[in-house]
């Protein structure tokens, strides 16, 4: 099986084989469609995107749709994968563990066979300030005997042991799938291992099986914080060396919390500088270079602003209910957000020398990044972007692509809920193709029939992007520069510049042989060398 | 003895928490596994698989399991990677997994029909007593019924996450095929072939190995083959089964072949089933890594010829590893290395090194094996030093002991990087996975061409680290 891409439809002009519309047929007028998906501000043409987006299983059909005025334009979503089916989506512990890993000073400790943590330990570019710790991959390694006799004793001895050795700020357990089937009680453990170690135990109870998507996994770890950590003391031996007192906050009545800020490559800090310039405190990060005690005062904040909705919505509204802390939505992406978001802040302490000040930053933030971007804005403007990843980015990034002059043909998640669905919904512009849960083969199809000129998704996606030949930039965990604020948007136009106006792609992959070989004379070389002058 | 002159790391793997101080005291731990050294056996088996011409892996059990086994591939080998899953969740593990596992059977049928599907357990559907083996059975059987064809082939294999690891999962994969698919031999009459089970290389290193037997013209079975899918060309388009590999074929016409020369000491099993069950002579070696193993992998097939002479391209190509070695010799005799990973891979380049005169002081797997502990013990029995063996421990261990005992230079995978970092000494990166270099897929070390690559670079490394710019050594 074998699917065409970009260099080879390029390079030899040939037909596309394999991208049939349901109807099995592509026209001609249909490519030309897709060619005049190239819009300028002034003229909006919507173009027509054949009904059978394409080929792939009855079952998986309602799961693409085009975004169309007037209609629905949310493809169903949700529910379990097609089994076989090479998904893109994992497992209930990968979500609760996206989440809760960059807490940087705690253990985070696997409660299964091995595999499940060695396949995953440090595979987040999340960076850290402070220690390392959380970067280690901590395993109980269960064996046969204990799938049999239970892995209770073996739990609370690691866990006294792994205490003893790092001294953690707080031990995160998570319970796989192995551990839901054989029993184990993860809760009591975790109690009287707090109790043993005088540490904060926190279990999450996050066995893989548990739902068809990792979501289930964002709100499992945000369970776990809630319950655990947000607005409690911390364990009495403890030192309080992370804990700030209040009346270090110079700022206490403009504190606020960031949610669903993982730092990736450094995004928050990137962010930080704009924040702390306009005079608000930034409590915690949840959870990005944070430490445990950071968390556990998160509870003292006036605001939640909600970066990564797909994870942290569940959590920005308990705390709203809880601890009577309001939320915004905030996006780092682009400059129009990140004014945005600047503006939105101030707007909600009302501080009208906050107003002053974010207006004053906005300024020198656009008028900065203005002349730098021409050029990244000269070669991208016109390009197409297919968009295909895990969670807020599917919405987040699109403004930025537009302010780069290109357009998103096609944006998606392997678990977006209905919500997320609806924010992309409002986000994209019409014609837009939205996909849920596209599988490997899926992608591909959709590379070849609609050809971007650049890919955003993750690691699993991006050798098969790059070898049909369509350019690709990693923005989840692999990406290397930070993306968030004026001067990350700089940052994000070079990487997809990078990307997308590297010569590489300009290479034929097949040597072309002349038809007829020509015999090299020295007459012909003269001649030749004439021509070149 | 040697000064650190690379970059100044004080504070990257260096923890408040008491985690890599080097004044804390070290300590031993029991219980816990911290920053593993091994992967589980579906992993393994997924390895082997990819090895199989228009193979479909396809494991049993939760999504995370296929997803982030094909994160760690994808990375390391930089190429797409399909691994299917029966897409577990809680529902369906209550009343067993059979439902999704004919589901998915169907649907990698009709989407990516391939050759073999090779269905892996996994920790979830062995301990809820999945019987992989009779639900497929019966799903052939009323496959058959239904569609009066029958069904590609599937090899079950039972892989459960919780016993072993990736080094067991590759093993009994390859002993799952040839038990299931090789036919009895067609008459006494031995094929002009020999079986080969390199054991789970890097690609370059499984094509140096068909090298190496076509220069001496040898017909062979590689038992698995990835060096076509997973060091694939850009061709402008994307494979979703391996394309090259073992064929179908080849792996039921095992029987009729000469004997198996089984390349790594953890996969022979399969050369034993061949064996008892047909009668295919078995000979297992060590892995040919450095002079004396490549010698003893050519002198075999040589006999295998009854030819005396050597192809001149081998000898000459040994002269070079030789010329290299003595080329090098004054930056790597008496250099203290530590080495970690898979045991056969281990074993080798620890016999490579200590060739070279430099002394391996930390030797360490993560799967236990009294196996590799033999096979240390012979290797390092004329060292000077005696190493010290962690055999079945994790790179928490190793980092410990190298604080200890001391190392001049850590050979191994990506994750020995912040230990390189916090000890300020090199990595050179060898083995699964390397995340964090280009080329894992063309790293070649095996022969006397991929022996010349491997000490070239870690000469080279040893250089760059320990020497000046105008080629003296560091000084305190």
């Amino acid at each position: 099986m074998q699917i065409n891409g970009h260099l080879m439809q390029n390079k030899n002009n040939s037909h596309q084989q394999d991208c049939v519309t349901e109807d099995g047929k592509i026209s001609s007028s249909d490519l030309a469609n897709i060619e005049v998906l190239k819009r300028s501000e002034m003229d909006i043409r919507v173009p027509e995107i054949p009904a059978g987006i394409i080929n792939t299983l009855k079952s998986r059909k309602k799961h693409m749709c085009v975004k169309k005025d007037g209609t629905n334009s949310i493809p169903s979503c949700n529910e379990a994968s097609v089994p076989g089916m090479v998904t893109q989506r994992s497992c209930v512990y990968g979500g609760a563990r996206v989440v809760l890993m960059p807490i940087t000073d705690a253990i985070h400790l696997v409660h299964g066979p091995l595999g499940c943590a060695s396949c995953t330990w440090d595979i987040r570019g999340t960076r850290s300030s402070g220690s390392e710790l959380y970067r280690n991959g901590f395993s109980t390694d269960l064996q046969e005997r204990d799938i049999v006799f239970g892995g209770e004793k073996k739990l609370l001895e690691t866990i006294i042991e792994l205490n003893q050795i790092f001294e953690p700020a707080a031990i995160f357990v998570y319970a796989t799938c192995v551990v839901g089937l054989i029993g184990d009680d993860l809760k009591m453990v975790c109690i009287e291992a707090g109790k043993i170690t005088g540490s904060r135990v926190i279990p999450v109870q996050s066995e893989g099986f548990r739902s068809v998507n990792k979501s289930l996994g964002h709100q499992l770890a945000c369970d776990a914080l809630l319950d655990h950590l947000i607005g409690t003391e911390p364990p009495q031996n403890k030192g309080n060396a992370n804990r700030k007192g209040l009346e270090d906050q110079q700022n206490t009545d403009h504190s606020l919390n960031i949610l669903g800020e993982f730092n990736v490559a450094g995004d928050f800090w990137a962010i930080k500088p704009l924040l702390e310039k306009i005079g608000v405190s930034i409590q915690a990060v949840v959870t990005g270079d944070s430490t445990v005690e950071e968390i556990a005062q998160a509870n003292l904040a006036q605001l939640n602003l909600v970066q990564c909705q797909k994870s942290s919505r569940y959590l920005a509204d308990a705390m709203e209910e809880l601890y009577n802390i309001p939320q915004i939505r905030v996006n780092f992406f682009g400059v129009e957000e990140t004014s945005a978001s600047l503006r939105a802040i101030a707007k909600f302490f009302n501080d009208p020398q906050m107003m002053e000040t974010v207006e004053k930053i906005i300024k020198s933030g656009t008028e900065g990044v203005e002349e730098s971007i021409i050029p990244y804005h000269q070669r991208l403007s016109g390009k197409k972007v297919a968009v295909y990843v895990g969670g807020n980015k599917a919405w987040s990034l699109i403004r930025a692509f537009e302010e780069l002059g290109m357009e998103v043909l096609l944006t998606g998640t392997q678990n977006g809920l209905p919500e997320d669905y609806q924010r992309i919904k409002e986000t994209v512009r019409d014609g837009t193709l939205v996909v849920d849960d596209a599988n490997a083969m899926e992608l591909a199809r959709l590379l070849g029939k609609y050809k971007p000129d650049l890919m955003v998704s993750g690691a699993k996606e991006k050798y098969l992007s790059l070898k049909m030949g369509v350019a690709f930039c990693d923005f989840n965990h692999d990406r290397i520069s930070a993306f968030a604020g004026f001067e990350g948007f700089l940052n994000f136009a070079r990487e997809v510049d990078r990307a997308v106006s590297s010569p590489v792609w300009n290479h034929s992959p097949k040597i072309k042989a002349p038809a007829k070989p020509e015999i090299l004379t020295a007459k012909s070389i003269e001649n030749n060398q004439k021509g070149g002058d | 003895m040697y000064t650190a002159q690379t970059k100044n790391n004080n504070d990257s793997f260096h923890d408040k928490s008491g985690c890599d101080k080097k004044s804390e005291p070290l300590h031993q731990k029991k219980f816990a596994v911290v920053n593993p050294c091994r992967m589980c056996q579906p992993m393994g088996a997924v390895q082997a698989l990819l090895g199989i011409e228009g193979a479909m892996p396809l494991i049993h059990g939760s999504q995370g399991c296929s997803t982030y086994m094909r994160f760690q591939l994808c990375r390391h080998f930089r190429e797409p990677i399909n691994v299917s899953s029966t897409s577990l969740s809680e529902g369906t593990v209550v009343y067993g997994g059979e439902e999704n596992l004919i589901k998915a059977l169907e649907t990698i049928k009709i989407q990516y029909n391939p050759t073999l599907i090779g269905v892996t357990s996994s920790c979830l559907t062995e301990t809820i007593g999945d019987d992989v083996e009779g639900i497929i059975k019966k799903f052939r059987e009323s496959y058959l019924k239904n569609h009066g064809e029958e069904f590609p082939p599937i090899v079950s294999i039972s892989t459960p996450s919780y016993s072993g690891s990736h080094v067991e999962g590759y093993d009994k994969t390859i002993n799952s095929l040839l038990r299931n698919l090789t036919l009895p031999p067609e008459s006494e009459e031995k094929h002009d072939v020999i079986n080969i089970i390199p054991g789970n290389l890097s690609p370059a290193d499984v094509e140096e190995v068909k090298e190496i037997i076509k220069l001496m013209e040898l017909n062979s079975i590689i038992l698995t083959d990835t060096s076509e899918s997973l060091n694939a060309p850009l061709t402008g388009s994307v494979e979703f089964l391996p394309s090259g590999g073992t064929t179908l074929d080849e792996i039921r016409q095992a029987a009729n072949s000469k004997i198996t020369l089984t390349l790594s000491k953890h996969a022979d099993s399969g050369g034993e089933l061949l064996n008892k069950r047909f009668g295919v002579p078995h000979t297992i070696l060590p892995l040919p890594v450095g002079l004396e193993n490549t010698d003893r992998f050519i002198e075999t097939l040589s006999s295998l010829k009854f030819i005396e002479t050597i192809p001149s391209i081998l000898e000459r190509d040994r002269g070079r590893l030789l010329d290299g070695m003595v080329d090098s010799q004054t930056y790597t005799h008496g250099r203290r290395v530590a080495i970690y990973g898979d045991p056969d891979l281990v074993s080798g380049l620890v016999s490579f090194v200590v060739e070279l005169g430099m002394e391996p002081s930390i030797i360490a797997t993560g799967t236990k094996s009294n196996q590799f502990q033999e096979d240390i013990n012979k290797i390092t029995k004329k060292t000077s030093q005696e190493p010290v063996v962690i055999n079945g421990g994790d790179l928490y261990d190793l980092h410990q002991q190298v604080k200890k005992t001391g190392a001049d230079l850590l050979m191994g995978n990506s994750y020995g990087g912040r230990i390189a970092v916090a000890e300020n000494i090199p990595l050179f990166r060898v083995g699964f996975p390397i995340y964090d270099r280009v080329g894992a897929q063309r790293i070649c070390i095996l022969g006397y061409k991929g022996g010349l690559s491997l000490l070239d670079q870690l000469t080279n490394t040893i250089i760059q680290h320990y020497y000046d710019e105008s080629g003296y050594e560091l000084l305190n």
